[in-house]
């Protein structure tokens, strides 16, 4: 059915965008912090027009835009993360470009894309979502002016990100090839037709896909912009670029996976599974020698990525009921990654901007001493990344390697935990270089802006919310993804 | 009629070459070149399909044109990607794109 109702929180976005950019050009001696707190109420308004589509059955525009509880989770959680990355732009930003409009109006657009990329239920829709997503980030990321690092991320972000995007295309032309079709119960029901036995073609387009996806949400053999993009995009880029487009990515994956290709695991998990290791692999002991704090954060991030896709490997080798647990402890993993990730940064951005330090580690010296506070939210997002006790990350892997415990895939979370013990190492260093050392260049103590204080006391309640009482948000995720397998489940029979 | 094998040889042989062209080159604009030649054998790949598997369907066609709008959408953007690089650093050339390393 075309109900264009479905879609009332995007018009909101879209239309808050343009309002934001005819703002800055209406009034240019408008303070620059305004534009930033307008995105961020713009932000919370759309996730709260999201919150009515809770009690409605799942509905879809004409098969290709799904909207259900799936949806509105991803809904609520770009929301929140957009609303936090435009609230570190407010004092990051002010000096770093002379046109900030379109900053905080591709934030918006971004948020649209990602939300399209959760809910499509074809191909061609999730890859123009896709792209939506991608082309606010290559912006987004060489927004700073007169920043040579920040120009040359954004040069080699676009460069791969155009290639992948090839490859993944190439890999949907052979499934549509093969299937005749781009809808992804189409192509269940195609592959059921064929005997559960996949084609030749329907397995190298789906290495592409796997390829072209792996590559969006920087898993290890396509990570390789992930680095310099993260360490040259201004610091709010980066806390949003880690957290949006890896939500966004999973999303795509977890939507596609899960209606298309369940039932057919046996041809395609072996290889999630060895991205997945390898991926742990890379993204942890790269991130060992890293000088600079912006690229640990990526190399870890990347190390996240392989936790994540064990997952995914999951789905293969469980079917839908495995599935179905295993995804929905990937979403509660999601949210507090996403919460870490949010707390690091704020506290980042709080300290940067008042010191005007570089982003390397010995930066941070002697933070605890300059500014306790802001070194005790640090580290309790590192802790939560690496999975102590008592923070988020410990519960949600927890959960999430016990869903996905299939008798093959034991020793993948084997590595994935030995890859969570090298990971405690460098946070250490990090966490050593803040308590261990005096300030650089008599440094003293400096007080917080009450806005920054507040907003990393959230997300500080947060990382401990999830990780001591998870409840909550497994429940929200269980409901998120109960319409993925049902759906899937019935195209299939 | 020509058979669907040649049109699929012929865009997995432009795929190649736009591959190639991405790896081999240096300069960025031949770089983003390259990954238009990958693009047109994609959307070469979609009309075959399309033409050949379910004729009377449109769903191949209309892909292949959002191919091209959305290449043409990334050329655009690339190549003022590229010209704002080039007038910071005095040059296109990927390999001196190396102030971030490991």
């Amino acid at each position: 059915m075309r109900d264009y109702t479905l879609f009332i929180p995007e018009y909101w976005a879209a239309a808050a965008a343009c309002l934001i950019i005819a703002i800055e050009i209406a009034r240019p001696s408008l303070p620059r912090p305004t534009l930033a707190y307008l995105t961020a109420i713009a932000a919370v308004i759309y996730g709260g027009f999201s919150l009515f589509y809770i009690p409605n059955d799942p509905e879809s525009f004409m098969g290709l835009i799904q909207v259900d509880d799936f949806t509105t989770f991803f809904r609520v959680l770009g929301a929140g993360t957009v609303a936090i990355t435009a609230m570190l732009s407010a004092t990051h930003m002010r000096h770093r470009a002379s046109v900030l409009g379109e900053y905080y109006g591709l934030l918006l657009v971004a948020l649209i894309g990602l939300t399209f990329m959760a809910a499509a239920r074809e191909l061609l829709t999730a890859y123009i979502a896709l792209e939506i997503l991608s082309f606010s980030f290559y912006i987004l990321v060489g927004y700073a002016r007169r920043d040579v690092f920040s120009a040359e991320a954004s040069l080699k972000y676009i460069l791969l990100g155009g290639f992948a995007s090839a490859v993944l295309l190439y890999g949907v032309s052979l499934v549509y090839g093969v299937s005749g079709t781009t809808f992804y119960d189409g192509i269940a029901a195609g592959l059921a037709d064929q005997g559960g036995d996949m084609d030749l073609a329907m397995i190298a387009g789906l290495m592409l896909i796997i390829a072209g996806v792996g590559f969006k949400v920087s898993a290890a053999p396509f990570h390789m912009w992930a680095p310099d993009a993260y360490q040259g995009a201004p610091l709010p880029i980066t806390a949003f670029l880690s957290t949006a487009s890896k939500a966004a990515g999973f999303a795509l994956i977890l939507r596609l996976f899960s209606a298309s290709f369940v039932e057919e695991g046996e041809s395609w998990r072996w290889a999630v599974a060895g991205v997945a290791v390898l991926t742990m692999i890379v993204g942890n002991l790269v991130a060992i020698q890293q000088t600079d704090l912006k690229r640990l954060v990526a190399y870890s991030s990347i190390g996240q990525v392989g936790y994540m896709l064990v997952v995914i490997a999951a789905i293969g080798y469980g079917g839908p009921e495995i599935g179905e647990q295993a995804s929905s402890a990937l979403l509660l993993h999601m949210v507090g990654y996403v919460i870490s990730t949010l707390a690091l940064f704020t506290a980042l951005t709080a300290y940067y901007d008042r010191t005007g330090r570089d982003s390397s580690i010995r930066g941070i010296r002697g933070m605890a001493e300059s500014q306790p506070y802001l070194a005790l939210i640090v580290t309790a997002s590192l802790f939560s990344f690496a999975g102590l006790p008592f923070f988020a990350g410990f519960a949600t892997k927890l959960f999430m390697f016990q869903a996905s415990a299939e008798p093959e895939l034991l020793w993948v979370i084997g590595v994935a935990i030995v890859a969570s013990f090298i990971s405690l190492y460098y946070y250490l260093m990090v966490i050593r270089e803040m308590y261990l050392f005096d300030p650089e260049g008599g440094l003293q103590r400096f007080r917080v802006q009450p806005i920054m204080w507040a907003m990393a006391t959230l997300l500080f309640v947060g990382i401990l919310f999830v990780g001591i009482y998870p409840g909550p948000v497994f429940e929200l995720a269980d409901a998120a993804v109960e319409p993925l397998f049902q759906v899937g489940a019935d195209a299939g029979s | 009629m020509v058979p669907l094998e040649n049109f699929l040889a012929l865009s997995g042989i432009l795929f190649a070459i736009g591959v190639y062209g991405v790896l081999a080159r240096r300069s960025a604009v031949l770089v983003l070149m390259g990954i238009e030649l990958m693009l047109n054998a994609v959307a070469l790949n979609f009309v075959a399909f399309a033409a050949y598997l379910d004729p009377g369907q449109f769903a191949g066609v209309v892909i292949a044109v959002f191919i091209i709008t959305v290449a043409a959408a990334e050329v655009g953007l690339a190549l003022a990607i590229i010209i704002r690089y080039f007038r910071m650093q005095a040059t296109s050339n990927v390999d001196e794109a190396a102030a971030l390393k490991w």
